[in-house]
């Protein structure tokens, strides 16, 4: 039972989506004003593709659960018919998460033969 | 929110449903950032533009975690969040939801009576729905069907006949004419046809003789063989899956040879697939049109155009945009000019019947009317409105008892609308409760119904679109009519009142409206009732009433072959039985809706009569083995030809003629043959009581006997019968014996009848059923309001039987209005039923005064125990409390 708690807490901060990936990243990124509407901003115009508020704004909780972010409210604004935003920073635990994706795909790339892309990669 | 009039705003609907479905931590920042990027697409692109992106981006937020409520320990991390904020939509839900399982789980008894008398409603609903759509998807698979049409027959002479079939050279006639026209298919449909696979397995089978054209026409799909050769090569047959399977098991079907009827030896090249349950043309056997000549030739003698029979029929399909009536004034009509001399043309109109028309068509053979069908959903619409008055009327009697629930809501701040809902969603857990009984009471009904109805309905939903839709709607309905009124009452105590319990009838819905209720379910059942008397009475009548002919003890035996030395052999074999006391051959009984009728000429008048004759051929044993009287003259003398005629009395009185002995030894020519009158016999109903007795003639003429009569004593049947068989197998070895009887073929003319019968006997019980449920609840409701006046009364020195006539009265009085309403109605409706049937009962004071005295007692019996209860209960008890 110990056993498997623990299995699932390691789980839970291992499994880091695609996506949510880039959003902890666009967070840190925003780092001061990190809120939803300007991480969709940033994200659509780096990917080039239209996002949803819904889509980014559920990953944003889905972080939070699984602690990767914390949030505070900001102030509000006229432009946002007087309503607060919630500001998100990354939390010691997303930092880490960040850098063990990065040291996998770095590993991974360091690992990759020089033939393998036919040579091209300097 | 202060908002400038002029700045562009995000759309309301949106924000309005956002509001009402966000969990309330997320719903500032939410609509915040919406607003956010609205103001920035409007100043980007245009306001337009930016409300449509604001639409998606709301709905596109439509996910679980956006009503979701947070969890504790998010809770814990937005403590100020959730303040005031006004719920969620679902909170108030779950809450009405648990509360309306309490309440039910509280008042078992009440919810079991409700759930009860609502699944018996809908259940009947749902047969009902799914009979009636069941009948109007009949013929309804083919391709163009809208424009597929049959042509029939129609005889003018002083009223105008009806025929499905056409003269057999028609179909080609009409093919040669006619450019507007893309196909055209004769067919003969011959039923009971012995197809013999192998000496030992010999089957009876209905088989068309169908040209080409007919599988094109009509949607019924090959599975094997080739379409554009099937039914082209003669001695070929095509044959559905299931008679495939049912003559080789798992041979493969192709190529094997069968024996029709002794005259064909046919091939099969094709199967069909199986024939879909709704369609009228049940021929599971088809055989090219040109092999029709080698298996009855008669039917397709050449260029005889005077002689119509009802299974020869021929089908069409029409090019797009030509419309039926040109057809039938134009080409038609030049076809009867054509063919017939002006006379005749006159008399042999022909007409295109509209595919859609085939199953509903009474004239034409149709299965059933549409007005039956409305009939029935009139029924099964009367049976909602019971159930629906039965759960408003327990519904607001209940009221009373939660005074003191709503008063104390509404002190505590309930709103009218929150209330209205709550009462709402206990009738919808009740309905949907009785709903998913009723599914399953139809579904175990199912298999009753198919075999009283011999069809094959379903009860899928799966297949059945209509049945998907039609089943929330009803739920929706039911809901709706139930809940609404008894709703509106609750929501609408006064709370003081309703605290102190000081509520009288008029805050719990003016009595009138429960009375009139109860009004609307007597009068139903009344309704019902009078109408189950009156079909059972005039069908017992039918079955009872004296035809005018022998009828009981009498076998009718098929003679596939007629020739004279068999029938003699078969006469004298037949007499020596012990038990047969007559035999007789005959192309028809006595009573037969099959019968061939012609026109008459009497002596030495030049024109024809102006009324058609009905003919039948029998030998001169015929009137002594059916026990037909004659008035006048004698009967038949023995010959295997046309000489002699006796008619009936309505012949007589039709030529105009005052006395039976003016017609004897008079010359007579009957469709076009010549012969002498020699008798007058005594009406005898020829056809069902539906319709008048006809002019009728019987003549000899073997070459049309089909059928022989054999009239035995009922004492010792079983051998009798054995020895008819062995001596018909004898005769005919490739034929398969079956025998009938002639009463039960009687009893078969009132099979729609019966069955009517049979389902407005359901529907009665039913709805009686229903209301009894109802009335008892109301009752019990009654008597625990009275209970104190009852103790007061006994007290001051009341009888039981005085405090029993408290509650009868009122009953009574309802049960009298309920009748002066029924009663006129029930007239009407039945009077009009009556009129389909010449030969009937009177609508009498009996029936409608046995109506009353069996509701009056379903009354007492319902109303009478529970108030003896209440009459009998020790005033003592009652008074004490308080």
């Amino acid at each position: 039972m110990q056993m498997r708690k623990i299995l699932f807490i390691t789980m839970k901060g291992d499994q880091l989506g695609e996506f949510e990936e880039l959003v902890l990243l666009t967070i840190a990124f925003l780092y001061d004003d990190a809120y939803s509407v300007a991480v969709v901003e940033a994200l659509s115009q780096r990917l080039e593709r239209p996002m949803s508020l819904g889509a980014v704004h559920r990953t944003m909780q889905r972080l939070e659960e699984k602690g990767l972010v914390c949030s505070r409210f900001g102030e509000s604004t006229a432009e946002r018919g007087g309503r607060r935003k919630r500001l998100f920073t990354v939390s010691v635990a997303g930092e880490q998460a960040l850098q063990e994706v990065r040291r996998i795909r770095n590993a991974l790339w360091d690992g990759i033969p020089i033939t393998a892309f036919g040579g091209s990669r300097s | 929110m202060s908002q400038k009039p002029n700045t562009p705003q995000p759309p309301r609907w949106a924000e309005r449903l956002l509001e009402r479905i966000i969990a309330p931590h997320l719903r500032e920042e939410l609509l915040g950032d919406l607003y956010e990027l609205f103001q920035k697409r409007v100043r980007r692109s245009g306001s337009s533009q930016a409300r449509l992106l604001y639409g998606l981006d709301a709905l596109l937020l439509l996910h679980p975690r956006l009503w979701r409520r947070n969890s504790a320990d998010q809770q814990y991390r937005y403590p100020q969040t959730t303040d005031y904020s006004t719920p969620a939509l679902t909170d108030m839900l779950s809450n009405h939801f648990k509360i309306a399982l309490r309440k039910l789980n509280r008042h078992r008894s009440h919810a079991l009576i409700n759930v009860l008398s609502l699944s018996l409603g809908m259940a009947c609903v749902m047969l009902i729905f799914t009979l009636i759509t069941y009948h109007l998807s009949f013929n309804t698979f083919h391709a163009h069907q809208d424009r597929i049409y049959r042509i029939y027959t129609e005889f003018h002479d002083d009223k105008v006949r009806y025929n499905t079939g056409v003269p057999n050279p028609l179909g080609t006639a009409f093919r040669n004419e006619q450019p507007a026209v893309e196909r055209v298919g004769r067919v003969a449909f011959l039923k009971k046809r012995v197809v013999e696979v192998s000496p030992a397995k010999k089957f009876e089978e209905d088989i068309a003789f169908a040209d080409p054209e007919f599988l094109e026409i009509f949607n019924f799909p090959l599975v094997q063989g080739n379409p554009k050769t099937v039914l082209h090569e003669r001695n070929t047959a095509l044959l559905t899956d299931r008679v495939a399977r049912k003559f080789f098991g798992d041979e493969d079907p192709i190529g094997k040879l069968v024996h029709v009827d002794d005259s064909l030896v046919v091939r099969i090249t094709g199967v069909l697939r199986d024939l879909p349950p709704n369609t009228d043309f049940r021929s599971e056997m088809f055989i090219p049109f040109d092999n029709l000549k080698d298996h009855t030739p008669w039917m397709v003698e050449k260029d005889w155009w005077f002689s119509v029979n009802s299974e020869m029929q021929s089908f069409t399909r029409l090019k797009p945009g030509t419309s039926a009536a040109t057809i039938d004034n134009t080409v038609l009509s030049a076809i009867s000019d054509k063919y017939y001399n002006k006379d005749m043309a006159k008399y042999f109109r022909f007409k295109l019947q509209p595919l859609a028309d085939v199953h509903f068509n009474p004239n034409l053979k149709g299965y059933t009317e549409k007005k039956n069908l409305w009939a029935f959903g009139l029924i099964g619409f009367f049976l909602i409105v019971t159930t629906c008055v039965n759960f408003i009327n327990l519904s607001t009697a209940q009221a009373l008892g939660r005074s003191k629930e709503i008063g104390v809501r509404k002190v505590l701040g309930s709103r009218r609308g929150a209330l209205f809902w709550q009462f709402m969603t206990e009738t919808a857990i009740i309905t949907g409760l009785a709903t998913v009984f009723a599914f399953m009471l139809a579904y175990l009904a199912l298999p009753a119904v198919n075999h009283l109805f011999e069809i094959e309905l379903s009860l899928n939903p799966l297949n059945n679109v209509y049945l998907v839709i039609f089943l929330p709607i009803l739920l929706l309905i039911v809901i709706f009519f139930s809940g609404t009124y008894p709703g509106l009452i609750l929501a609408r105590f006064p709370p003081l009142l309703a605290l102190k319990g000081k509520l009288s009838g008029r805050q719990t819905g003016g009595f009138w409206l429960r009375k009139s209720l109860v009004i609307t379910q007597f009068a139903i059942s009344q309704l019902l009732i009078i109408g189950t008397l009156v079909i059972a009475n005039q069908l017992r009548y039918s079955r009872q009433a004296d035809m005018g002919f022998q009828k009981d003890a009498m076998v009718i035996l098929h003679v596939p072959d007629n020739q004279k030395t068999k029938i003699n052999t078969m006469r004298s074999q037949f007499s020596e039985l012990t038990g047969v006391e007559n035999v007789t051959f005959f192309d028809t009984a006595p009573a037969s809706e099959e019968v061939g009728s012609t026109g008459i000429r009497f002596d030495s008048r030049t024109e024809s009569e102006n009324f058609p004759i009905s003919i039948k051929a029998a030998d001169d044993h015929y009137v002594a083995t059916f026990g037909l009287q004659i008035l006048a003259g004698r009967n038949l003398k023995p010959s295997d030809t046309i000489r002699e005629y006796i008619v009936n009395e309505t012949t007589v009185k039709a030529l105009g003629l005052a006395a039976n002995q003016d017609v004897i030894g008079k010359n007579a020519s009957i469709n076009g043959r010549k012969g002498t009158i020699v008798g007058v016999m005594k009406d005898f109903h020829n056809r069902s009581f539906h319709t008048a007795i006809d002019p009728l003639c019987i003549t000899t003429r073997s070459e049309n006997y089909s059928h022989c009569g054999v009239k035995v004593s009922l004492a010792n049947l079983e051998p009798t019968l054995a020895g008819l068989e062995k001596n018909w197998s004898a005769m005919y070895p490739s034929s398969i014996f079956t025998y009938r009887f002639l009463d039960e073929d009687i009893a078969r003319f009132y099979k729609l009848d019966n069955m009517i019968l049979w389902l407005i006997q359901a529907f009665s019980i039913i709805a009686i059923a229903i209301g009894c449920l109802g009335l008892y609840g109301l009752v019990a409701f009654m008597a625990a309001q009275k209970t104190k006046e009852i103790g007061v009364r006994k007290v001051l020195g009341a009888s039981v039987s005085g405090i029993l006539w408290l509650f009868g009265k009122e009953f009574f009085q309802l049960l009298l209005i309920a009748f002066g309403l029924a009663a006129p109605l029930a007239w009407w409706v039945m009077s009009r039923w009556l009129n389909d049937f010449v030969y009937r009962i009177e609508l009498g004071a009996g029936i409608f005064v046995l109506a009353i005295a069996i509701t009056s007692m379903i009354a007492v019996l319902t109303v009478g125990y529970r108030s003896l209860r209440a009459a009998l209960a020790n005033p003592v008890k009652s008074l004490r409390s308080e």
